[in-house]
């Protein structure tokens, strides 16, 4: 175990999506897939053993990020988190994500990290997980059967788990258009650090009215998890001082944090709150 | 595979190398290659010290990029920048602004600020200060770092 040294492994570089699969299928849990690799070569040095390392980097049609008026967004899973912060769609239609994009990391970790990465990790601190999440949207599996895909909602199982089967990889995450208004805000101790809160609202408003909201915490349970009775509140409401109070009240009651080296459980709770409150502020603003 | 033979352009040359696939970028620069001016500080994506420019202008750190993994690219190190034994600007300006101290994140800081003058040959302090959140300097030299920037920037514009 050194930050200097990684473990031995096989590698793995398939020139094609058909090749990826079936060698993921053939090696399943023995493999760990890598994208721009910024998080498991960082675990690897820390004592994470793979026997094979597939690498994604020979896959050619996987760096793309696509916006249609119709169909949505479209992130493929070689995109990186500076291709998503360079995009002008992203940042016009999906603010949440490009704004989780644009802080992610350093601006070298964000020339090789990606998107999908990012999700496929399932870090209740990710900044692209609560952005994600807030987005809703869907992750694209692929295996040897063909392809299915995850809703947001289902795709993070447990802490660093998720619904990806050991055969499948993740090609893509998709978001629908016209999603609604949305931001991403989180608080960090320096800045280049992981959050200690992350959070991402997403609103469908018709005028001042929301008509539905999706609001996603990070760093407060074992994965991101969206506040549902904070949506209740303010379903149907005009987006006021006093609904934004009640908000930031009920959030407290909905998450289970717990205390870590950023953070303490008690502020996490206490915290919250506002900030999601202050997120909901940004979207609308 | 547990070797793979790969093709890397490194300041403009060609290197025809068969790396054992656990070794990073920076391990094959440094040790193979025995191209010391690219620093090993934290080995675990904070520091910015092993900072290397990829084809022209894309910043990336060697110490979380698999060699095996970068077949054909061109890389350059801060070693690479001068030419016909005339220092780059950007070098130039490091000197001149005094924006060196130990030295040790100096050629990370260096190939940081090659990308972004790349993409952006005019920064404002406030974006340089953005790109540089990478790169970790211990002496806390911040400031005559950003003016060394600051400087080059001119110097390219006027010599454009």
């Amino acid at each position: 175990m050194s930050s200097r040294i990684l473990p031995e492994f096989d590698l793995l570089v398939p020139q094609s999506i058909p090749e990826a699969v079936e060698m993921l299928g053939k090696h399943q849990t023995k493999a760990a897939v890598m994208a721009g690799g910024t998080d498991l070569l960082v675990l690897m040095k820390a004592g994470l053993q793979s026997e094979y390392v597939l690498s994604l980097s020979e896959v050619p049609g996987l760096d793309y990020v696509i916006y249609d008026p119709q169909d949505g967004l479209r992130v493929g899973a070689m995109a990186t988190l500076s291709q998503v912060a360079e995009n002008a769609d992203v940042k016009k239609y999906y603010p949440a994500l490009w704004q989780s994009a644009c802080v992610n990391g350093t601006p070298q970790t964000r020339n090789k990290a990606t998107v999908v990465g990012n999700i496929l990790r399932a870090s209740p601190a990710g900044d692209c997980c609560v952005a994600a999440l807030a987005l809703g949207g869907k992750v694209v599996l692929q295996g040897a059967a063909g392809k299915r895909e995850v809703d947001i909602d289902n795709f993070w199982v447990a802490y660093r788990t998720t619904a990806r089967q050991a055969f499948e990889f993740a090609v893509e995450y998709k978001i629908p258009a016209k999603v609604g208004k949305s931001a991403f805000i989180r608080m960090t101790r320096v800045d280049q650090d992981l959050a200690k809160l992350n959070a991402a609202v997403c609103l469908n408003m018709a005028g001042n009215i929301c008509q539905g909201a999706r609001l996603a915490v990070g760093c407060v349970a074992p994965t991101t998890v969206r506040v549902q009775k904070a949506e209740e509140l303010v379903k149907g409401k005009e987006i006021n001082e006093s609904v934004l109070n009640e908000v930031a009240a009920a959030v407290g009651a909905e998450v289970t944090p717990i205390d870590d080296v950023r953070s303490s459980a008690w502020y996490r709770k206490e915290v919250s709150g506002v900030l999601v409150k202050r997120t909901i502020e940004k979207a609308c603003a | 595979m547990k070797t793979r033979s790969i093709t890397l352009y490194v300041n403009g040359e060609a290197y025809s190398l068969n790396v054992a696939v656990n070794r990073t970028l920076l391990q094959v620069l440094r040790e193979d290659l025995g191209m010391p001016e690219t620093k090993y500080g934290c080995g675990t994506g904070e520091c910015g010290a092993c900072t290397v420019v990829v084809d022209g202008g894309k910043s990336i750190l060697a110490c979380l990029t698999l060699a095996a993994t970068m077949d054909g690219a061109k890389i350059t190190t801060a070693a690479g920048l001068e030419k016909d034994g005339k220092l780059n600007p950007i070098q130039e300006a490091f000197i001149s602004e005094h924006a060196v101290q130990c030295g040790y994140c100096t050629p990370g800081m260096v190939m940081k600020s090659v990308s972004i003058l790349a993409k952006n040959p005019k920064p404002t302090e406030e974006e340089i200060r953005r790109e540089l959140e990478g790169n970790i300097c211990r002496c806390t030299g911040y400031v005559k770092i950003v003016q060394a920037i600051q400087k080059a920037s001119e110097v390219m514009a006027s010599t454009r």
